[in-house]
């Protein structure tokens, strides 16, 4: 208990340090900083409706933080959520377009497998890569977000096209309603079950199945479980597949649920915040929720931000980041340093 | 051939001048993956304050003042609050980018982009095809021997390999490692300021929001493909410049049978291949590398 409360005490004090870089940042260009932060504050939690808002972001959120809670366990740093996450949601789109006329709830099953199946296809290639050959899986992740992106323009401008589309953001057709997880809310019973499933299936595969336990031991320290006769590859693929099948989910969600299409750059920030979600959480499923919401205030303020409050919504990426900087530091005064062995 | 020569020199020398701030980090110890916002910070505030003061040298010391300022800020969260380097350096990253969109967007409203009145000096017309080489591509040859100089002809080169591959024995000849990679990085700084000045000032003359497009990602991936040698570092990120070059040439040729947007992919592809043959050349980490990198 003591533990989990150093955890969170810890986690706050770096967000303030993280909160505090960025005021002098603010205030350095000219900016207010106590207006920006009241601003923000309004944007994530306290204007009207800004709870709702909330929760559209923080479901698909949660959905990738799950699955980079179990890389990051397994000492496999996914940081191509981002990429994923695309290619989800291509997933789902495709399905959708191969599929007319079929039932709606047969349509919408195999769009979610389907996004599944393509964000863990993404995700096995920097696994397959770094397993077979250690080819360093942070570049390669990074590198596959920016491919995942251009394949999403093509994709949007190309085989997939909305031919009533104009403008400069091209996307698909829209999702028939029937078809859709919820409306342009992004608040619905099947949204909120299935982020609910997610959440429930990997807090069991962290914390009661054997993938979860060795996989934890795994990335703390990998030859101890080598000699235990564990088979390292195997947990490792495991965890890449695992992780890009969560963030391609959350890929579907967003085409099936408030998107209701695949828009060319979608959530540009998704993958970021949900690998820092997993890290401010301390790599622990229960904690991700609280953190989620939080993080999925914050995005809802990046699109209050501009258009109620007339600032700049790139202060978002700011706070987002700043947070990244500090969050993992190891080092604390005495007293609030976590004991070693209790620590995620 | 001469357009090709000079195409791939002008792609290249930022990400040259970004992949040697790089191969000093990795020598130190330090997987510097912020080097991607310390290059769109250069980029942006060379061109700001180019534009603001009409002065290209003030523009230049502003991107290696800031560059500078947030290697130092790296420097202290990996050393003195001990975060997790790759975290880290992917948080400066974020602020890098997100920093710069915000600073553009205070100071000139939501346009995205900055013209500057006048780029880095060039040759001129008299060179012919390679007039439009400037000042810090030229430099750049000068400046690559400098780095292979200081990290394989001097003891301070010396020092800073054993800082990254064997800190005990750093500190066992006086050498203080957590020292060896706060010089490390501010000297990075200053080259990744040049780098990311030379991709702004150094051909358009302009600054758009989010115009690394990953470019200090390829750098870094360019001192691993080259084996944190700066030599190596130099050609890696020169066939990078190169895949760019051919792709967007394939475009001209082909035209509408190679897609804009699969051509802007091969850099990225290049990039992992790059680092795929690398690892498969010089094995990689087979196991976890984590606790490694936090070393």
């Amino acid at each position: 208990m003591r533990a989990r409360l150093l955890a969170i005490i810890r986690a706050i004090a770096f967000i303030a340090l993280a909160l505090i870089l960025c005021g002098i940042i603010f205030e350095a260009s000219g900016f207010s900083a106590p207006d920006m932060f009241s601003a923000i504050l309004d944007g994530a939690f306290l204007s009207d409706g800004a709870l709702i808002h909330d929760l559209r972001w923080a479901c698909p959120l949660f959905v990738s933080a799950t699955g980079v809670v179990v890389a990051f366990r397994c000492g496999y740093f996914n940081v191509g959520t981002q990429g994923q996450f695309y290619l989800g949601g291509v997933g789902a789109t495709v399905a959708v377009a191969l599929l007319p006329g079929l039932p709606a709830v047969i349509v919408t099953l195999v769009a979610i497998l389907a996004g599944i199946g393509f964000g863990a296809l993404w995700a096995f290639w920097p696994g397959w890569l770094r397993i077979r050959s250690g080819t360093d899986e942070v570049i390669t992740t990074l590198m596959g977000n920016f491919i995942a992106g251009l394949l999403l323009v093509w994709v949007t401008s190309g085989p997939l096209k909305d031919p009533s589309g104009s403008g400069q953001v091209t996307s698909s057709p829209p999702v028939p309603l029937a078809i859709r997880l919820s409306t342009d809310t992004g608040v619905s019973v099947w949204i909120l079950a299935l982020t609910v499933l997610v959440g429930v299936v990997t807090w069991v595969l962290v914390n009661r199945t054997a993938f979860g336990v060795l996989g934890g031991l795994a990335g703390r320290n990998p030859v101890m479980v080598t000699w235990q006769g564990a088979r390292l590859s195997r947990l490792g693929l495991g965890a890449f597949l695992f992780s890009g099948a969560t963030a391609g989910l959350a890929g579907a969600m967003e085409v099936l649920g408030p998107d209701g299409r695949l828009v060319s750059g979608f959530s540009p920030a998704h993958g970021f915040t949900a690998v820092l979600i997993a890290l401010v959480a301390n790599l622990s499923v229960s904690g991700s929720v609280i953190v989620a919401l939080f993080f999925g205030g914050l995005a809802s303020a990046s699109l209050y931000l501009p258009v109620i409050a007339g600032l700049p919504s790139a202060a978002i990426d700011m706070v987002n980041a700043a947070i990244a900087l500090f969050i993992t530091s190891r080092a604390m005064p005495g007293w609030l340093r976590l004991p070693r062995r209790n620590r995620s | 051939m001469m357009d090709l020569i000079v195409a791939v020199l002008r792609t290249g020398t930022p990400m040259i001048y970004v992949a040697m701030a790089g191969v000093l980090a990795q020598r130190a110890g330090v997987w510097n993956l912020g080097l991607e916002g310390l290059m769109i910070t250069g980029a942006c505030a060379s061109a700001v304050i180019a534009e603001q003061t009409g002065s290209v040298a003030l523009g230049l010391l502003g991107a290696v003042g800031f560059c500078v300022l947030l290697s130092a800020l790296l420097w202290l969260v990996i050393e003195k609050l001990k975060a997790n380097p790759i975290i880290a350096g992917l948080g400066l990253t974020g602020l890098g980018l997100g920093g710069t969109d915000f600073g553009i967007q205070a100071v000139y409203g939501s346009e995205g982009a900055v013209t500057a009145p006048a780029g880095i000096p060039t040759l001129g017309p008299a060179f012919g095809p390679f007039g439009v080489l400037d000042a810090l591509v030229l430099a750049m040859p000068v400046m690559v021997f400098g780095v292979w100089f200081a990290c394989r002809r001097t003891r301070f080169g010396l020092r800073l390999t054993a800082s990254g591959e064997h800190p005990f024995a750093a500190r066992s000849v006086g050498a203080d490692p957590a020292r060896m990679r706060l010089i490390a990085l501010l000297l990075g700084g200053v080259l990744a300021g040049l780098g990311g000045a030379e991709l702004s000032l150094g051909g358009l003359d302009i600054f758009s929001v989010g115009m690394t497009a990953g470019r200090g990602f390829m750098a870094f991936s360019a001192v691993i493909f080259g084996a944190g040698h700066p030599v190596g570092a130099t050609f890696a990120a020169l066939f990078f410049a190169l895949v760019e070059f051919l792709g967007i040439k394939a475009q001209l040729v082909f035209g509408e049978h190679a897609p804009r947007d699969f051509v802007l992919m091969l850099p990225y592809i290049a990039t992992v291949l790059g680092i795929w043959i690398s690892a498969r050349l010089r094995g990689g980490a087979l196991l976890s590398a984590i606790e490694m990198r936090d070393g």
